[in-house]
């Protein structure tokens, strides 16, 4: 009897999340990278809007002592839950206060962990080392870890684990062995794989006649690194898949490359592939196309439509049925000339004089892409897309080594000229801006929130961190935290008070309204 | 690839950029401010640089090139050792020194009668090769990249071009400020600097309230503040709103030739480029 009554006052005081609660989060949290399966970045919360937000000011701030944070935190019950390579905190969201930290030094590439999963009382992230590991929320105590691919071929984990009915999603990085990726669905209880979906075909499969041999499919790429989106009415998981390898040399893989830089839409009880679109066939330009696929439904063409947008890193803005992949809309949202038109499936045509060449050839795009890992945001009230930007010129070599083969990893190399960022509001309906706002010279990394007060939180390359008004583009607000935003903004509420949660470098700050003295 | 950090604020790309340009000259203070024009650190310039690996390609060149490919990707016998699962999980010669002792009869490798003076310097070698194909920075276009390779285009197109719908005569002379232009820079880099120069900075003018006018080294203008670097060399910032901000861009003809070039123009300029030594 006593046991039961102590079983039954630990769940009262469970601090965990469960499928039901993931299907539909509670308002006033944000307990996955996105904050939702839809990747819209939009929240309900109004408390903070367009009238109050002038007197938006610290709440609390959190020094990482870390890396320049690229992470999105999770808040779960009053706890916030964030992550760097190789490092996870638990800290108070009330308050700042730290509540644990593990540490757990590895080896392999430490770009970026992008945040971690929750489920029950259990948190899961990724490591630089290819490891999945599962820990106690309430300590941060190991509970177990898993080798989820070989770190001595350049493969890592960066990508935020996505839970969908009860399984663990988890993908593949890394390029610097040319090696093939993959997606696993992970048993939560023990780290055992229950499927893999691989993003190169073996010979003889489907998309396997998009390469020249099995030689190229061997060492064929398609990574991934960022978090994907699910429609749990179609049961449909969506995630977009990284370039072809070697990245800037396209000579030993002549073809689409499927299903590199393509959005997939995966069964997720089976881990089969339902459909898939490709934003970039055979990409020789790095243009991922792993951008969060953002879910909404809207009219399109006088239509009701389940929509599924993606503003790509090739600069092209897409917009599919997300039920059957149908292509219903390409547009640019950037000035770029890699493509010589868009063809009858809605891909963009690469241009073979823009592929880079042993003499250089000059994209008009920045060397790193449109657009890259920092969070787009769609608002319902609006009905805009919003996507932070880049613009500029770059040349484009190809490089082989002696043998003639590509040289390195990459088989190239780019040179930057310039760059320029803005924020861009897009009517998904015809791919026009109908607003864009610089936000300064270079390649800005700040993603986007949208909320119901009315405001679009994000920062510019000055360190500005910024709250628009998501109709018309202007400044309601900003404040200047002492370093720039690599991170993307997220909302949640406690005890009645609306906190936004934005990162500069390695330290986390939180704002909200004044409380009353 | 999404993105890969480390030299810049991030982006694979940004780093892939360093390994073109560090090893280009020293860089004026105004480059370094160019987050894509960081040198790289020294362990990631030349993991091939070290007497070890220098001594293993010799040998590896006399014993292993001709299956395996002089770079070690592979050739028609030898598999692509870059690639290798023994090569990557070797520490120290703990794999790789075996197969080269015992060979691997079932697939057709004999034993070779190397050292163990030699077996370690091969393996140097195989692991210096790992590093250099891995590393986020690969060379690219370095110093002593090849005049042949970048010289593809027409000379006199290139001249016709910057005499006529390039410009170019507006700011720069063959006889003037491009005199010994290509004697100046290695090819790679002048190819490179004639499509975007490295400065000079942007020069704002700063009208006050008062109507008093102050001119300088732009150094930041956001949707809030502008601040210069004045004649005077004095640090000044002050709220837009208050003061109007004029700015000048030096670069800016240059900006729209990059939009504007094909990449015949390209090749075609860089070709006269290169006639005035």
């Amino acid at each position: 009897m006593l046991l039961l009554l102590l079983t039954i006052a630990a769940g009262l005081c469970a601090q965990g999340l469960d499928s039901a609660t993931l299907l539909k989060p509670p308002t006033d949290t944000w307990p996955t990278y996105n904050g939702d399966y839809s990747g819209r970045r939009f929240s309900t919360l109004a408390q903070i809007n367009k009238d109050n937000v002038k007197s938006l000011a610290l709440a609390f701030s959190f020094d990482t002592r870390s890396t320049t944070l690229k992470c999105t935190p999770l808040e779960v019950n009053g706890i916030l839950y964030l992550s760097a390579p190789d490092n996870v905190w638990a800290i108070d969201a009330r308050t700042g206060r730290q509540i644990w930290h593990f540490n757990r030094p590895s080896e392999g590439d430490h770009l970026a962990s992008r945040g971690v999963a929750m489920y029950q009382d259990r948190l899961y992230f990724g490591t630089p080392d290819a490891h999945l590991i599962c820990l106690n929320a309430k300590d941060g105590k190991t509970i177990w870890d898993v080798e989820i691919a070989d770190v001595a071929f350049g493969y890592y984990l960066s990508v935020a684990p996505v839970l969908v009915k009860g399984r663990l999603i988890v993908g593949t990085s890394g390029d610097s062995a040319d090696v093939p990726h993959f997606l696993e669905a992970i048993d939560p209880e023990d780290g055992k794989v229950i499927w893999r979906w691989n993003s190169i075909p073996k010979p003889g499969e489907p998309g396997s006649e998009t390469w020249p041999n099995k030689e190229a499919m061997a060492h064929g790429g398609g990574p991934m690194w960022m978090p994907g989106t699910y429609d749990p009415e179609l049961n449909l998981l969506y995630w977009g898949t990284g370039n072809p390898h070697p990245v800037l040399a396209g000579i030993d893989r002549a073809g689409d490359n499927l299903y590199t830089c393509s959005i997939v839409a995966i069964n997720p009880d089976t881990g089969k592939m339902v459909w898939y679109f490709q934003p970039s066939p055979h990409d020789t330009h790095d243009w991922d196309a792993v951008e969060t696929p953002v879910l909404f439904d809207g009219e399109f063409q006088g239509k009701p439509r389940k929509l599924l947008a993606q503003a790509s890193r090739n600069g092209y803005f897409f917009v599919l049925d997300r039920a059957t992949g149908e292509n219903l809309l390409t547009a640019p949202f950037i000035d770029t000339n890699w493509a010589s038109g868009i063809d009858a499936k809605g891909r963009p045509i690469p241009d073979p004089v823009k592929e880079p060449r042993t003499n250089g050839s000059l994209v008009y795009a920045p060397a790193g892409g449109a657009t890259n890992w920092m969070a787009p945001s769609f608002d319902p009230e609006t009905k805009l897309f919003y996507v932070n930007a880049q613009e500029g010129s770059s040349l484009w070599y190809l490089t082989l080594g002696p043998d003639g083969k590509p040289e390195g990893h990459q088989g190239g190399a780019t040179v930057s000229f310039w760059s320029s960022s803005k924020i861009v509001a897009l009517d998904y309906q015809t791919g026009k801006a109908r607003w864009t706002r610089s936000i300064g010279e270079g390649e800005n990394n700040a993603g986007i929130l949208t909320t119901a007060g009315h405001l679009l939180f994000t920062g510019d390359i000055s360190g500005n961190l910024l709250a628009l008004d998501p109709s018309n583009g202007e400044v309601l607000w900003h404040n200047r935290p002492g370093g720039v935003m690599s991170s993307s903004p997220m909302t949640y509420s406690i005890d009645g008070r609306q906190y936004v949660l934005t990162s500069a470098g390695s330290v986390l700050y939180a704002w909200s309204l004044p409380p009353h003295p | 690839m999404i993105l890969r950090q480390g030299l810049s604020a991030e982006g694979k790309a940004h780093a892939r950029a360093v390994g073109l340009i560090a090893l280009l000259t020293v860089l004026p203070l105004a480059a370094q401010k160019n987050p894509h024009r960081v040198p790289m650190p020294a362990s990631e310039q030349d993991p091939m640089a070290a007497e070890t690996a220098q001594r293993g390609r010799k040998d590896f060149l006399q014993y292993c090139s001709f299956c395996h490919g002089t770079d070690a990707n592979g050739g028609a016998e030898g598999p692509n050792l870059v690639r290798s699962g023994v090569v990557r999980h070797d520490k120290d010669g703990d794999l790789i020194g075996q197969v080269i002792r015992d060979g691997r009869p079932d697939k057709g490798m004999p034993a070779l009668p190397l050292t163990a003076s030699q077996i370690a310097d091969v393996v140097a070698f195989l692991h210096a090769r790992l590093a250099e194909s891995d590393r986020t920075s690969p060379r690219g276009p370095s110093t002593e990249y090849a005049l042949k390779l970048l010289l593809t285009g027409n000379a006199q197109a290139g001249k016709a071009y910057f005499n006529g719908a390039g410009g170019c005569t507006e700011c720069h002379s063959p006889a003037g400020d491009l005199a010994g232009i290509a004697r100046k820079y290695p090819p790679a880099d002048l190819q490179t600097r004639f499509l975007y120069p490295k400065g000079p900075p942007r020069t704002a003018i700063v009208t006050l309230r008062s109507g008093a006018r102050v001119k300088g080294e732009l150094l930041n203008k956001d949707a809030f503040t502008v601040s210069i670097r004045d004649e005077n060399g004095w640090y000044r910032s002050w709220t837009l709103g208050d003061v109007e901000a004029e700015i000048h861009d030096p670069l800016a003809a240059h900006r729209e030739l990059v939009r504007k070039y094909t990449d015949a123009d390209v090749h075609n300029l860089f070709a006269y480029l290169e006639t005035l030594k």
